[in-house]
């Protein structure tokens, strides 16, 4: 039974025409673990957006984050029966992107985003009208000091520094997706700035 | 008292510290100047906080990518399907190394083995100095060998007295030797190559 079918006859069952209209996460993967390939996409369509922009930070340019993004999904898809569902869909997901990422990307240094890609994406975010084409080169500039001192920490500060920064994650959750302690995710979180501002000086 | 932890110091500068250790960085110029620079450090990575957005189209062609990759296979397949692929990733390079390294001792053998067939001719002039004893490298091409072109541009400045000085002249009868040393084949090849430079030379 395709996802469609099966919240149209949960509705049915439930007579209510709101209730699963939005299922969860644990009811797509089981879904999906049922051979429901839509259930899939749906778990893709609704964290595409997270996992692509945590593979930008670690490439640092389109085309490899894209990449990386459809490759963890492939690892997702591939490796859905292991997911528990002791920690969120997403938090799997991170994780597998983070591993993915630091794999690919870890022992290059990545890729930056073309001039003129940059400058185009910097067009579209000119939303100030204070705010001048020279205002966001500079902008741009900056941002890009910063990824390119983000790129030379080591692996870990660098996913722990993106997670929470970025990501705005808590140290709980940066802890289960690296598999240490919130201890450990906070030291890495302080060298991982002190070494960034030696990087930027 | 005890100096904060780093630890303690990212508590500080998020703010969720507990009181007793923050009143020690109130008193305390070393926490407060570190916990300043962590703060400092966080407002200048903020400067790249955007992702750029993609193409609206982007996100569906990503699903379809997705879809695709994903076309064929049974969902939770991993198991035996990914430790295959990874042993597979790991004795690839392996096996392809093992091949290379034949190949090459291959070639090394062959080329000590007397040379049937005429060798490529390199259009720049043949080093000087080279002993009849040692081994031509059959394969050089001039006009491509990068390590030629090193040696070309190392010996454009140098004089011939200063080479005779370095011991780089043609010691007598080397040429002879080599020539020796040359089957009849590689001999008719070398008369051929003298005839057509005679000609040239002539015109």
């Amino acid at each position: 039974m395709s996802t469609r079918a099966w919240f149209l006859a949960a509705q049915a069952d439930s007579g209510c025409k709101v209730a699963v209209t939005n299922p969860t996460d644990s009811e797509l993967v089981s879904a999906a673990l049922a051979g429901d390939r839509e259930a899939f996409d749906a778990i893709v369509e609704r964290h595409r957006r997270h996992v692509y922009q945590l593979c930008y930070r670690f490439a640092g340019n389109h085309q490899d984050a894209s990449d990386l993004a459809q490759d963890v999904f492939i690892r997702a898809y591939r490796g859905l029966k292991t997911f528990k569902g002791d920690a969120a869909l997403g938090t799997w997901l991170y994780r597998i992107a983070v591993n993915v990422s630091l794999n690919k990307v870890g022992a290059k240094t990545p890729r930056p985003e073309p001039l003129d890609a940059l400058m185009r994406a910097s067009d579209a975010r000119i939303t100030s009208a204070a705010e001048s084409a020279s205002d966001a080169v500079l902008r741009e500039e900056r941002a890009a000091q910063v990824r390119a001192a983000i790129a030379r920490l080591p692996k870990k500060q660098r996913a722990t520094l993106i997670l929470r920064m970025y990501h705005d994650l808590p140290h709980e959750q940066i802890a289960g997706i690296l598999g240490s302690s919130v201890g450990a995710v906070k030291a890495n979180f302080f060298h991982a700035l002190n070494n960034l501002k030696k990087l930027l000086t | 008292m005890k100096h904060l932890t780093p630890s303690e110091l990212v508590d500080l500068a998020e703010g969720t510290l507990d009181a007793s250790r923050a009143a020690h960085a109130d008193r305390c110029d070393t926490c407060r100047g570190a916990a300043g620079a962590i703060c400092d450090t966080l407002h200048r990575a903020s400067a790249a906080a955007d992702v750029p957005e993609p193409s609206p189209l982007f996100w569906e062609h990503l699903s379809a990518r997705v879809r695709d990759g994903v076309a064929g296979e049974r969902v939770g397949t991993a198991g035996f399907g990914a430790w295959w692929s990874t042993a597979m990733r790991g004795f690839v390079p392996v096996a392809a190394a093992a091949i290379l390294l034949a190949i090459v001792s291959m070639t090394m053998t062959l080329r000590h083995e007397p040379v049937s067939v005429a060798p490529p001719i390199a259009s720049a002039p043949v080093a000087v100095g080279v002993g009849a004893d040692q081994d031509f490298d059959t394969a050089i091409d001039a006009n491509t060998n990068e390590a030629w072109e090193v040696l070309t541009a190392a010996a454009a400045d140098l004089q011939l007295e200063d080479a005779h000085a370095a011991g780089l002249g043609v010691q007598p009868a080397t040429v002879d030797r080599a020539v020796q040393r040359l089957n009849s084949d590689e001999l008719n090849e070398l008369g051929r190559l003298l005839q057509t430079e005679l000609k040239r030379a002539g015109n």
